[in-house]
């Protein structure tokens, strides 16, 4: 991608210009027509500048039909239909996404836009499900559709909102309060997260880069070894700092327009164990699948099997299933079955771990454990290392990732990994520590850190480096890994 | 509104960002002048601190030029020196001593007549040849002729004739090649840059021209308020938009001047991937010849390089002497090529392949010294990061590769006896 070119599906300064710009102008009324209408107006811009020819749009404008044409089904009352309705929108989503399990003679065979196809497809099936299900219809317009599911906010990577919060503050009469204090809190959240983008991932990624090349060259094993604990510990930081900056900018920018986006990352590397480290990482995701998945999954398989010994096997199980289905989401080929294995799999034996020493040492024994700083820091590290060997089947395909491994032994890799997990461990806690200690320092208003003078020196120091980095190296603001999927 | 199902409504609801309360607390008084205030001053304090940390860390200096005789190449026109020693630092390198002989080489010894027995061999091109940065005795020019005796077995001399800048530039030496076989030499040995050919096309400097700056602030407002004055808003636009472009060119050209922009670059360009992907994204000018396909104008620097290489070769053919040219790779293509990977529409030889075909195209021999960087892991961490010329360790890599290169075969006088051919000259 040349430097000069528009780069609207990344955290560019075009992307940022452009959401300040649409911002500025949805302030101009409190209207929510008004605001509505530029909001419109503005994904239909963003999607132009995405895509360069009408006929890309085709494929999606059909799925975005088709999702409507159930609704209004659902809406009519033929709620026998969800079903059906369901299942079709699920398999023009693999059909259109190629996945590669399908003849390849069945795909379209022209360019078209899949941008976002994905998180349109949950807030898609949310409203068919929700639709079908709820007690009480209500009748949601064309225009509330496209703009609930082309919101350019929140288009390429999420975070994936309910419709009830959007129309909550989109649509409401006396929209949410926009503040000198909330603008510049918003502000100071779209530079952090344009450094995180253009600065921390791309520093990040290159480390990655370097430390993958390094492992098909002719290094001395010392170095090798090292090239291989990088490559192994960098990527996850890469992919919060590359997904959580973007999100950071997109829900700062959605807030100048007066809309509230749900979180999608709460600290994710504090988390001591799989379980919750699932409850800090890409929360709507999850949070999805575990609404529209693992709930119902749970309560049918309860219904059918009723013995009170078999119910928490069938929790794990289901926490397999859902985190399996999370995995395999994330791309079309055979690694990410292996993730979404691994994934599902982490989940269902941290379950089991959770089980059997509460059946061991009883529930206050188990809790007293899980408290001791020790275990939590073990915990954090394993995790941490757990989700990073997961990740090589997410950004490596199967020639990349046979290389990587056949670079070492058995033995030196699994050394790598322990090292690993040492490292994760102490600089973890380290970090937990030196945060507390900071967040300690406190006036009568709350921690120093916290306050509006810390995050405008913060800022000022996170933006004149992103600036001067974008000036030194002239290149397009990195990819954001999840718009692929 | 849709209503929720009993099961999601507990595992969907999402943490927002903020209440959203229909109030906000006032903002107090002194915080708007505060806070710009604090932001400015926080840009300020890292913007000076990191200036002065770079400036000492990189610092450059020449001292005792003033004893060098200087006088103007009668062929080229252009001004050398010569009997001089002085020391001079650049900004990666260490303190270097730079020794002049009378002839105006860096080279320690005076040139003379051969020694009967001796191969000499003439060294000529730029910076890469003169060993800019690296103290004589790591120079390759220095280290080859040892390797090459001890390869083959017979006395090697070699006159280091290489010149940085224009001088040794193709079109220089194609003027100054008399004095170069005057020296008499059995092989001249061309080390060549994509510099040397860049600039092969560009005519040879005369007096300098004034440079023009862009109309910023003093002559540009004026003609601004002018054309407000006299109703113009059109040209008043135009011209307000022109000063701000010129502002902000100006202040992003001060930056890339600076101190912190070097040592930020020399950080950033140690990451083979960050600086690759830099390398590529440049304009024509730095990046085409990293290009599989030779643009137009790259395509006429090498008609231009030709056309010196079958002068040069015709003047050392009419002498009985040897040429052989050899491409350093630049750092960009030494680190592609240990890469083994790069973007399509890209490749590192291209250039290499050009030259060789040119060079072998008018009798003269072409070593390639390319595919030995395969098998050098990281070979960009051989070169001065920003600078781009090899460091002492890459000199020595060189002269590796050249001694390999030049007994193993292309020049039979050099030929090696027993040495093995090395794996990267029989494949790339």
């Amino acid at each position: 991608m040349d430097a000069g070119e528009i780069t609207m599906d990344a955290a560019s300064f075009q992307f940022v210009a452009f959401g300040l710009g649409v911002a500025l102008l949805s302030n101009l009324s409190r209207s929510h027509v008004w605001r509505s209408i530029v909001l419109l107006l503005a994904s239909i811009a963003f999607l132009g500048l995405v895509g360069h020819s009408p006929h890309v749009f085709l494929p999606l404008a059909g799925f975005l039909l088709l999702g409507y044409g159930g609704l209004v089904l659902l809406e009519y009352g033929s709620s026998r239909l969800m079903v059906w309705t369901i299942l079709a929108v699920i398999f023009v989503y693999i059909w259109l996404k190629k996945y590669t399990f399908l003849p390849e003679g069945s795909f379209l065979h022209f360019p078209y836009l899949t941008l976002g196809l994905s998180y349109i497809f949950f807030r898609v099936l949310h409203l068919l499900i929700e639709t079908g299900d709820g007690d009480e219809k209500r009748h949601i317009r064309p225009g509330a559709y496209l703009l609930y599911t082309l919101n350019f906010t929140t288009l390429v990577s999420g975070p994936i909102q309910r419709y009830d919060e959007f129309a909550r503050d989109q649509f409401a009469r006396d929209p949410i309060v926009l503040g000198p204090r909330t603008i510049g809190l918003q502000l100071e959240r779209i530079v952090r997260g344009f450094f995180k983008v253009n600065v921390l991932a791309m520093l990040l990624h290159a480390v990655h880069e370097d430390a993958l090349s390094q492992m098909a060259q002719p290094l001395p094993t010392g170095l090798k070894l090292y090239a291989a604990f990088r490559l192994a510990v960098v990527y996850p930081l890469f992919l919060y700092a590359n997904f959580s900056g973007y999100i950071d900018i997109v829900i700062a920018l959605a807030r100048l327009m007066r809309v509230r986006l749900p979180e999608n990352f709460d600290r994710p590397f504090a988390a001591s164990s799989v379980l919750d480290f699932w409850n800090k990482w890409h929360m709507t995701l999850s949070n999805w699948l575990k609404t529209y998945v693992y709930n119902p999954l749970l309560l049918a398989l309860m219904r059918r099997i009723s013995s009170r010994a078999m119910q928490p096997l069938l929790g794990v199980f289901c926490f397999f299933v859902t985190f399996f289905l999370i995995g395999v989401w994330h791309g079309r080929t055979s690694e990410f079955v292996i993730f979404g294995v691994l994934t599902g799999g982490g989940m269902s034996i941290n379950k089991l771990w959770q089980l059997e020493l509460t059946r061991a040492m009883g529930r206050k024994g188990y809790r007293a454990l899980a408290e001791k700083p020790v275990y939590v820091a073990f915990g954090r590290g394993l995790n941490f290392v757990w989700f990073a060997f997961t990740l090589f089947w997410f950004w490596g395909n199967w020639n990349k990732i046979d290389s990587v491994f056949a670079a070492l032994s058995f033995v030196q890799w699994l050394g790598v990994w322990l090292a690993a997990w040492l490292a994760a461990t102490a600089v973890l806690a380290l970090w937990e520590w030196l945060r507390a200690r900071l967040l300690s320092i406190r006036t009568s208003a709350g921690p120093v850190l916290s306050s509006r003078y810390a995050g405008v020196v913060y800022a000022s120091a996170l933006g004149l480096a992103a600036l001067v980095m974008s000036v030194l190296l002239n290149q397009a603001a990195p990819d954001i890994v999840y718009k692929a999927f | 509104m849709i209503q929720s199902n009993a099961i999601q409504s507990s595992a969907i609801q999402s943490k927002a960002s903020d209440p959203g309360d229909l109030k906000e607390a006032k903002l107090p008084r002194r915080d708007w002048i505060l806070l710009p205030l604090l932001s400015l001053l926080t840009i300020g304090i890292i913007a000076v601190s990191t200036e002065l940390i770079a400036r000492r860390m990189f610092t450059e200096w020449v001292s005792g030029t003033e004893r060098c005789k200087v006088s103007s190449d009668p062929l080229t026109g252009v001004e050398r020196i010569s009997s001089c020693v002085y020391w001079g630092k650049e900004f990666e390198s260490q303190p270097t001593e730079y020794h002049f002989n009378s002839s105006g080489y860096r080279d320690d010894v005076e040139f003379g007549a051969k020694s009967p027995g001796t191969y000499r061999i003439a060294l000529v091109g730029s910076s890469v040849g003169a060993g800019g940065g690296t103290p004589s005795a790591k120079t390759f020019a220095v280290t080859l002729p040892a390797e090459l005796s001890e390869r083959t077995g017979h006395a090697v001399e070699l006159y280091n004739e290489a010149i940085p800048g224009v001088p040794g530039l193709p079109q220089s030496l194609a003027l100054r090649f008399k004095d170069v076989l005057a020296t008499q030499p059995d092989l001249v040995l061309w080390v060549l840059t994509r510099w040397d050919v860049k600039e092969a096309s560009s005519a040879l400097p005369g007096p300098e021209a004034p440079v023009e700056h862009p109309a910023v602030g003093g002559e540009a407002w004026p003609r601004v308020k002018e054309d407000l004055a006299r109703g113009a808003i059109r040209d008043a636009a135009s011209g307000l938009w022109g000063l701000v472009r010129g502002l902000l060119a100006s202040t992003k050209q001060a930056f890339q001047d600076s101190r912190t922009a070097f040592l930020l670059q020399h950080d950033l360009y140690g990451s083979q991937s960050v600086y690759v992907k830099y390398s590529l994204s440049g304009p024509d000018e730095f990046a085409g010849y990293l290009r599989a396909e030779p643009s137009a104008e790259w395509q006429s620097r090498l008609r231009a390089f030709d056309v010196y290489v079958a002068n040069i070769q015709a003047q050392a053919q009419a002498a009985g002497v040897t040429l052989a040219v050899v491409l350093v790779p630049s750092r960009p293509q030494a680190a592609m090529i240990s890469m083994g990977d790069w973007p399509a529409g890209f490749d590192p030889y291209t250039l290499d392949d050009e030259l060789r075909s040119i060079v072998v195209s008018h009798g003269a021999t072409y070593i390639d010294i390319f595919p030995g960087f395969r098998d050098i892991p990281n070979p960009e961490q051989y070169y001065f990061a920003v600078d781009g010329h090899p460091s002492p360790d890459g000199q020595a890599i060189i002269s590796r590769l050249l001694a390999a290169g030049l007994s193993g075969g292309a020049v039979p006088a050099l030929k090696a006896a027993t040495a093995p051919q090395a794996a990267w000259m029989r494949a790339r």
